[in-house]
């Protein structure tokens, strides 16, 4: 996270952290009219809003969970612009075609389309590598699967009837197997940037 | 440094494990080769994304659970309110009103297929008292019986690691498969379990038939419905899904 002052609006990601119904409440009854208005008028309806606002939240508390996100701008337009782009995306989708967002609802330099543009990156980065765990074969998948849930790598060896360094071993190829998986692929250029 | 010698160190590193100097001599190869700092980086993004993703599976599914909640009954106190504008009407409106709702009548009425929701009653898992293996097997139990079946997805994969044959567990692992739309690996279970010969054989061939029918596959769920035995405990309500399919 950059080291500027948060904004007082970095309630509403703690409230996502920490699962704080009233506040999520409020994330509700205070953004969300503005994106079902975009959404519906650009060819979509109050049930793929829905979907799209709960998506955009997950994503945002993804990455407050594993990078520590911190809000820097107002909540409004980080999350209507994030909203907006996933719908684009979306309708895009079976065409492929990127999306260009110069949006006129964003106050000049508030900083909202950057942390929009690296929550965004978060959200490519691990569907790419979800993609690529997704390709990894079976054992590879059930060993870290079984790692990364089950704490003490003496306690994985002992399920598994193998030997601590056996499985440590192990484990190190494969997430270096899932490494090579990420880096040839083509997203990863895009990526790269969020390492 | 062949691969796996690599991807150990990159291991030790992540996990702390690494002396002061070997920390040291670390960092001054990653500063001369930035092809490796660049595997190294991917590396990390990968540990820590594999950390957050099996780690915080079940505080995401309840966030989820959250989230649906609580933008339902946004949704749908914000329809009432659209509903409730008064609107005045000339005479005429009220007639071609009472026609639309007559025709809307007949559309409504007509018998429409029966749904998953109808059906499906999810048994509760209890597992605890059988097992010196508490820990997994009590995290297991209470994500399947609170309903986060991701996590319950994960935990009893876990378990089935161990305690392959555990018919009980493939059942349950089944079941949270269907619970989150899983349906061709859901199938892939109670499949297997129709084929063996245990307590759930029967069970699920009901759930297989439901997994179908979640699918609006009508058709195949007819045959697996048929296939029940009359001995089955889910013979009667089978009974039932037939006639209204």
């Amino acid at each position: 996270m950059k080291q500027k002052d948060l904004h007082s609006d970095q309630k509403y990601i703690d409230a996502l952290v920490h699962n704080d119904t009233r506040l999520i409440t409020e994330i509700y009854e205070k953004f969300a009219p503005k994106v079902i208005g975009y959404i519906k008028k650009n060819s979509g309806d109050e049930a793929r809003a829905q979907d799209i606002i709960q998506e955009v939240l997950v994503v945002i508390y993804k990455q407050a969970k594993e990078k520590g996100f911190g809000l820097t701008c107002p909540f409004d337009a980080y999350f209507f612009l994030l909203c907006k782009r996933k719908w684009i995306n979306q309708i895009h989708k079976t065409s492929n075609k990127g999306v260009t967002i110069n949006e006129e609802v964003v106050s000049k330099d508030d900083g909202s389309l950057d942390l929009m543009e690296e929550t965004a990156l978060f959200e490519a980065k691990n569907d790419l590598f979800k993609a690529m765990f997704d390709q990894l074969g079976n054992a590879c998948k059930e060993l870290l699967k079984l790692t990364f849930t089950v704490k003490s790598m003496e306690e994985v060896a002992k399920q598994l009837g193998q030997s601590y360094g056996y499985v440590r071993k192990k484990k190190s190829l494969c997430i270096g197997k899932l490494t090579e998986l990420v880096r040839s692929s083509p997203r990863f250029e895009y990526i790269k940037k969020m390492l | 440094m062949t691969p796996e010698e690599k991807y150990l160190l990159f291991d030790s590193y992540c996990n702390d494990i690494l002396s002061q100097e070997e920390r040291q001599k670390f960092s001054d190869l990653l500063m001369s080769d930035a092809e490796l700092k660049e595997e190294f980086d991917t590396y990390t993004a990968l540990h820590d994304y594999l950390d957050a993703t099996f780690n915080t599976s079940t505080e995401e599914q309840e966030l989820k659970n959250t989230l649906d909640r609580v933008s339902d009954t946004y949704f749908k106190t914000n329809k009432q309110e659209h509903k409730t504008k008064v609107i005045k009407l000339p005479n005429w409106a009220y007639a071609a009103a009472a026609c639309v709702a007559i025709l809307l009548g007949t559309y409504f009425f007509y018998p429409t297929n029966p749904s998953y929701a109808d059906f499906a009653a999810i048994p509760q898992l209890s597992l605890t008292q059988r097992s010196a293996e508490q820990g997994t097997i009590k995290e297991a139990e209470q994500a399947f019986n609170q309903q986060n079946y991701k996590a319950a997805e994960i935990l009893l994969s876990t378990l089935l690691h161990t305690d392959k044959a555990n018919s009980e567990l493939q059942f349950y692992y089944g079941l949270s498969l269907l619970e989150q739309n899983k349906y061709n690996e859901a199938s892939d279970i109670f499949m297997e379990l129709k084929n063996g010969s245990s307590i759930f054989k029967y069970r699920a061939m009901w759930f297989e038939a439901l997994n179908l029918l979640k699918q609006k596959k009508f058709e195949a769920c007819k045959a697996v419905l048929q296939a029940i035995p009359k001995e089955a405990e889910d013979y009667e309500q089978a009974q039932q899904l037939l006639d209204e399919l």
